[in-house]
């Protein structure tokens, strides 16, 4: 399988060890990855609320791009997923969206045609892959309990995405429990993470997240787990800025799912990965380079 | 964008709400702040066949959750993001949103991070591709995004 790999700003620039762990679990998977020179999906909160005709015609520049290259989207960011989804049904439902950006397109020596579809790392693990295919890679059990987060952006609209189930997603929990995991069922689980009203309304956000922190924590949980970087980052970076403004003590460490598929993996190359967080988790990596030297170690 | 053509199709859209209030109790941000009541949102739109200068829409997160529990399927996010896009266009974005904007025109993306490619290198990774910024303010240009950022800039010289 080959795709057009659509890491996403947020992923490319500030959670780099995400993308790795995406491109490590790809290799490991028989995925192959290809890096094209997309622009910002754009980032429907921003953008779109901007000008809904400019959002269009640059995430049409993506889905061009990708047609050209006769390949399929895959991105790591629900952000993405959405906007490039919802932009994708937005052109091809209404044929005056199609002349629209394609006239925009023409100015650039580029076109759209709509062959070509956009998935999420979550659509390909659960949906394409499957659950047994990955249990089939797993070499370690993890043996953890969390709270999964599987993001607004991922579950909604369904009509369009058909991700999850909106109101009560389960995938995630299932691709956790392949990997040893315990997935803890928790109050608000389909509850925004805040980050989305950030840039309007910083307080209000921070308080949603205190919420959301709120409802995770309760079930006492090892960590949360996300398949979004804006929900990473708002956890994982987050809760120290809902600490000082509330006078709440979170400390919850935060993992992107294919970190998890990785560790359980035990792919090399992943302690630089972890050394990327925040806020220390309870695993550690294991790998065939170190495995011996443990067992060394140990005895 | 006709403002007066879109304004008119979302209260044709906001029509079937019967006031029911689930949207609102679904809002993550009603929630924390009366600051965005979708339910009234709605009303507002249809009793003063308007949009007020508010800015309060901005505030929507764009969770969806509203949209997905309407019983009468009011297509809530596309009236919030058209909501958006009129205050835009009479210069009444956000600050944060503008900067946004204006960091997508000049490199075609919205993050930044300085020490991009040693922070890159330190996982192996391959450089990141850039689009074409040429290609990118083109896009915005055609689409009227400058316009609209020149419109925040006069609002700035008058305040
Ligand atoms: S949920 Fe729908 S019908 Fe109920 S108040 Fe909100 S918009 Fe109106
Ligand atoms: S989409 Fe906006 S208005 Fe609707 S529930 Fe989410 S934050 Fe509230």
């Amino acid at each position: 399988m080959k795709y057009a790999f659509f890491p996403g700003c947020t992923i490319a620039y500030w959670l780099p060890f995400i993308e790795k762990s995406i491109r490590l679990v790809s290799a490991e998977l028989g995925i192959e990855l290809i890096d094209l020179p997309f622009n910002c999906c754009p980032e429907p909160n921003t953008v779109r609320s901007f000008s809904s005709e400019s959002w269009l015609v640059l995430a049409a520049r993506n889905l061009a791009l990708a047609e050209e290259n006769g390949l399929d989207i895959l991105t790591g960011c629900t952000g993405c997923l959405e906007s490039l989804a919802l932009a994708k049904h937005e052109i091809e439902s209404k044929p005056e969206n199609m002349e629209k950006v394609n006239q925009a397109l023409e100015s650039i020596g580029m076109s759209y045609s709509g062959k070509k579809s956009i998935i999420h790392m979550h659509q390909l693990l659960y949906d394409i892959i499957g659950i047994d295919k990955i249990g089939e890679h797993v070499k370690r059990s993890l043996k953890i309990r969390v709270v999964t987060h599987s993001g607004c952006h991922l579950l909604r609209p369904y009509n369009i995405l058909q991700a999850d189930d909106p109101e009560a997603p389960i995938k995630l929990d299932k691709l956790v429990e392949i990997l040893g995991i315990e997935p803890l069922d928790y109050m608000d689980k389909t509850m925004c993470c805040g980050t989305g009203t950030r840039r309007a309304n910083r307080e209000a956000s921070f308080a949603i997240l205190r919420e959301k922190m709120a409802s995770m924590t309760m079930v006492e949980p090892d960590a949360a787990v996300v398949f979004c970087p804006s929900c990473f980052t708002s956890f994982e970076s987050g809760q120290k800025i809902v600490n000082r403004m509330f006078g709440t003590n979170y400390r919850l460490p935060v993992y992107y799912y294919t970190e998890l598929l990785a560790l359980a993996m035990e792919l090399s190359e992943m302690d630089t990965v972890l050394s990327g967080h925040r806020v220390k988790g309870p695993l550690s990596a294991i790998s065939p380079e170190n495995r011996n030297l443990n067992q060394t170690v140990q005895s | 964008m006709d403002l007066n053509l879109e304004l008119a199709r979302i209260i044709e859209e906001a029509r079937p709400c019967f006031q029911c209030g689930i949207c609102s109790s679904s809002c993550p941000v009603y929630r924390v702040t009366p600051e965005l009541n979708p339910r009234l949102a709605i009303d507002n739109l249809i009793q003063k066949n308007t949009i007020e200068p508010s800015g309060r829409e901005w505030a929507c997160a764009l969770c969806l959750m509203c949209e997905q529990r309407c019983p009468t399927g009011v297509s809530l996010a596309h009236i919030l993001i058209t909501m958006k896009n009129i205050s835009a266009q009479r210069g009444g974005a956000p600050s944060s949103v503008i900067e946004a904007i204006h960091s997508l025109l000049s490199l075609g993306v919205i993050a930044q991070s300085s020490g991009l490619e040693k922070k890159r290198s330190k996982y192996n990774l391959p450089q990141l591709q850039l689009p074409d910024h040429d290609q990118i303010k083109k896009l915005l240009e055609l689409t009227g995004a400058i316009d609209i950022l020149e419109s925040h800039l006069k609002m700035e010289e008058i305040e």
